[in-house]
């Protein structure tokens, strides 16, 4: 059963990478089915997403197939469908241990963890992508892991290259060439925080060596919702007359659910990896729909069927759900939170709700960043206060929001950016471009420039020109060409920051003022 | 060229369109001592006109030989649709790749630094699929190719040019004509920012005489200019169609001062009134009076 396990564990990680690699521009406004199919799956990113802002995309009904799944199967998503579990699981193989039995008691942290951002989002304060396995994976790939897959390909190519040893170039330009086509991005991706957010997923999977499949016993808040979904799971373990308590089954559990404490056995932990009905040299552990066992008494039979529930402690449970909800006005107490407060640099992507309600939506998993095709959208860092940590923002002088694109609407899971139609997007304001005169070259040298205007996409030029009569150190009298913004037409799509020549600190920049999604934010009568 | 002249040579192109080609080379040779230096073909169909303008001016094999590695040069810098007019036609490029295979050339390249992102730029312009089918190799300028080439002219010294152009055999520009804010109008000349490394924007502060040094050192075999639609506002990118006009017509030359000269008609102006035309004919690049040029005109 073991070895059915890993191909399962297997195909659903390949799935998850090849819809990762799809989750990219081909040239057109169109995707193959992007990576959120597993967010789509996911019920903590439903039913929190629910809580927060009393929305449910349609998508999310595949979600209820989980959590039906789980009620018959209990947590196979755990053993045999998750990613990330699946990567813990590989990570968690490579320390051998031979000793390893008991592992640490802390399996409740997850509960609590789950407690506190269930209640939290009730309370409208989304974090529950922090920690989601999905929008976590989805997030450490897109920001950090792939960047730096990317990054370590084009090195080892360009370094062939560059160095050019004998006739190897043509060889090994080929096969870059072919792996440009298939699993390298279309250009090295870079993120702020990328360090971070890659050095968060590390710590995660090195966990896994101070004890096998750490996150996923401990502290992940989908496993704890799954777990507790499986209480009552149709699936069950047990254990016949034939055991003789060797303890040979709790050295493999994943979950370290006590397979070997019968009764004590703790059901909810079960990620139904098989392994200790694999390895039980007795061969008297079984997984099936029937309860039949009937050389067992009666009550040992309850007892083994049914598992010991988790026992959180009332206390504790309280202490979370009370923290969850303190946690929210902490977080809210920013002026951000207030409103009239606006950040300029806070220019959230086409599609965007309102800055409230874009928070109670967004989970942070980076498919937007993923997606964007210039890399212009960024993670936050605290622009947005520490609510909107690692939300996406754009940030035009690393790129711009291509005119005639829409995927990050397409992408985004939870409906933070709504799906645009392209006409709707055009119309879409990020902001409003602003010329800073000191270091613009037509204002402050007289030196003729036209970037701006030339790559301003609107179809009436946002940026026009005013053609003004200089004269130049020596009297001399010329004529420049002084770019101007039209607030009522500039769309804030920032091009023309990104490619204005001044780069260290660009002459022409956008703030979020007259953003669309925003009432207050306006410049305008 | 006299209005007679014109006729005669419009009334023999026309026969020679309509006869076998042997004949048409029999008459080509006739005519050899009235070789016009730019053919303008008129009509419907961007293939046709095109085939046609190159056949008038000389045909394809005059300027292609069996086993050239041949780059075009589009304009495809734009994440615009081919009715928009800020890329070159896709029919007319894929048309231009088939007659240098016709001619035997070993391999057609074809590619641009576009100013978008460029995966959109060649998929939306219709560019990379029309060349490939007609078996191009479309391919994204890579940063390792550019190479720091000497220029050593008034405005430009060196700078990064890519360098699968100057190891190609021979070289096809093929701009579209349309307005540009600073330049006023942007044709064949101003065409190779897009082999430009580097930061490129910088140029703008000389620009008319950076496109020159630039069309110093890039010679093209042959230069053909889209104005099967121009963009007569807006530019250089467009994306009003009422800014878009209708023209169905190429030029096809071999100078390129000539061809952006004979371009700024299109748009009611003279070679003069382009900055970057008037020094090039000063500095010998080119011929900008149209008066001193044979131009032939066809219609299909």
């Amino acid at each position: 059963m073991q070895n059915l396990r890993r191909v399962s564990q297997g195909i659903f990680l390949l799935l998850f990478l090849f819809l990762f690699i799809q989750t990219e521009s081909k040239g057109t406004d169109k995707l193959g089915y992007p990576v959120k199919l597993f967010l789509e799956f996911d019920p903590l990113v439903f039913i929190t997403t629910f809580f927060s802002s009393h929305a449910i995309q349609k998508a999310f009904y595949f979600s209820i197939i989980t959590i039906v799944v789980t009620i018959i199967l209990g947590r196979v998503f755990c053993g045999w469908i998750c990613p990330l579990g699946t990567l813990n699981n590989i990570t968690s193989s490579l320390k051998n241990r031979r000793s390893d039995t008991r592992g640490r008691n802390w399996h409740r942290i997850k509960y609590y963890i789950l407690i506190f951002l269930v209640i939290s989002s009730v309370f409208t304060l989304q974090l529950v992508g922090i920690l989601d396995p999905i929008s976590l994976l989805i997030r450490s790939f897109s920001l950090s892991i792939y960047p730096m897959f990317n990054y370590s390909v084009r090195a080892f190519f360009d370094a062939i290259y560059e160095l050019n040893p004998k006739g190897a170039v043509d060889i090994s330009e080929s096969v870059y060439s072919v792996l440009k086509d298939s699993i390298l991005s279309f250009k090295q991706p870079y993120f702020n925080q990328g360090l971070f957010i890659g050095l968060f997923f590390f710590i995660i999977l090195g966990l896994n060596l101070s004890e096998r499949r750490f996150w996923c016993r401990h502290l992940c808040p989908l496993g704890a919702l799954l777990g507790l979904l499986s209480r009552y799971s149709l699936l069950k373990r047990s254990v016949s007359e034939g055991c003789n308590e060797c303890g040979i089954c709790a050295s493999v559990c994943q979950g370290k659910a006590d397979p070997d404490r019968k009764e004590d056995w703790k059901r909810t932990e079960c990620m139904y990896c098989l392994n200790c009905d694999d390895i039980c040299p007795q061969n008297a552990v079984s997984f099936g729909f029937g309860t039949k066992n009937p050389s067992a008494s009666n009550s040992d039979k309850e007892a083994i069927e049914s598992g010991r529930g988790i026992d959180l402690g009332r206390r504790r449970v309280i202490a979370s759900a009370l923290a969850g909800a303190v946690t929210v006005p902490l977080f809210k107490i920013t002026p951000l939170a207030g409103s009239n407060t606006f950040v300029a640099k806070l220019i959230r992507p086409p599609g965007a709700l309102g800055e409230r309600e874009f928070l109670k939506r967004c989970i942070k998993c980076g498919e937007c960043m993923k997606v964007c095709i210039t890399n212009g959208l960024q993670p936050a860092l605290l622009e947005a206060g520490l609510e909107g940590i690692w939300s996406p923002m754009l940030v035009p002088k690393i790129g711009y929001c291509e005119y005639r694109c829409t995927l990050c609407g397409q992408v985004c899971p939870t409906g933070a950016i709504s799906e645009l139609r392209l006409e709707e997007k055009v119309k879409i304001k990020l902001g409003l471009a602003v010329i800073e005169k000191s270091r613009c070259l037509p204002y402050a040298h007289s030196i003729p420039c036209i970037v701006c205007e030339e790559v301003c996409p609107t179809t009436k030029k946002a940026v026009w020109f005013e053609t003004v009569k200089v004269k130049d150190r020596k009297g001399r009298e010329k004529h420049v060409h002084q770019p101007r913004v039209d607030p009522e037409l500039c769309i804030g799509c920032g091009i023309c920051e990104t490619k204005c020549p001044v780069k260290s600190q660009p002459a022409i920049y956008v703030t979020s003022i007259g953003e669309s999604r925003s009432e207050e934010n306006q410049l305008l009568l | 060229m006299d209005r007679r002249r014109f006729l005669k040579l419009a009334g023999i192109s026309g026969i020679g369109l309509t006869v076998p080609n042997k004949l048409d080379e029999l008459f080509n040779d006739a005519e050899a001592s009235v070789k016009p230096a730019l053919v303008v073909a008129t009509g419907i169909s961007p293939s046709k006109i095109t085939k046609a303008a190159i056949d008038a001016f000389g045909g394809i094999k005059k300027f292609i030989s069996r086993g050239d590695i041949v780059v075009i040069k589009p304009n495809m810098a734009w994440d615009r649709l081919p009715e928009q007019a800020a890329n070159s036609n896709p029919e007319v490029v894929a048309t231009v790749t088939g007659l240098c295979y016709e001619a035997g050339a070993k391999k057609v390249k074809v590619f641009d630094r576009s100013v978008n992102d460029p995966g959109r730029c060649y998929v939306q312009s219709g560019i990379a699929g029309a060349a490939s089918a007609a078996g191009a190799v479309v391919s994204y300028v890579d940063d390792r190719k550019f190479r720091d080439m000497k220029i050593n002219g008034e405005a430009l010294k060196t700078w990064p040019l890519y360098k699968e152009i100057f190891e190609a055999d021979k070289i096809i520009n093929i701009p579209v004509a349309k307005h540009h804010g600073l330049a006023k109008l942007t044709m064949s000349m101003k065409n190779w920012m897009g082999v430009m490394g580097g930061s490129r924007d910088r140029i703008h502060q000389k620009l008319d005489q950076s496109l020159v040094d630039l069309s110093m050192v890039i010679k093209p075999t042959l230069t053909v200019l889209d104005a099967v639609r121009i963009l007569t506002a807006n530019g250089p990118q467009g994306g009003n169609l009422n800014d878009v006009k209708k023209l169905n017509t190429v030029i096809v030359g071999v100078d390129q001062v000539a061809v952006d000269s004979f371009g700024a008609t299109l748009f009611g102006m003279k070679g003069s009134d382009l900055g970057y035309v008037k020094i090039a004919a000063e500095s010998g690049l080119g011929t900008m009076d149209l008066t001193k040029i044979n131009i032939k005109r066809i219609k299909i």
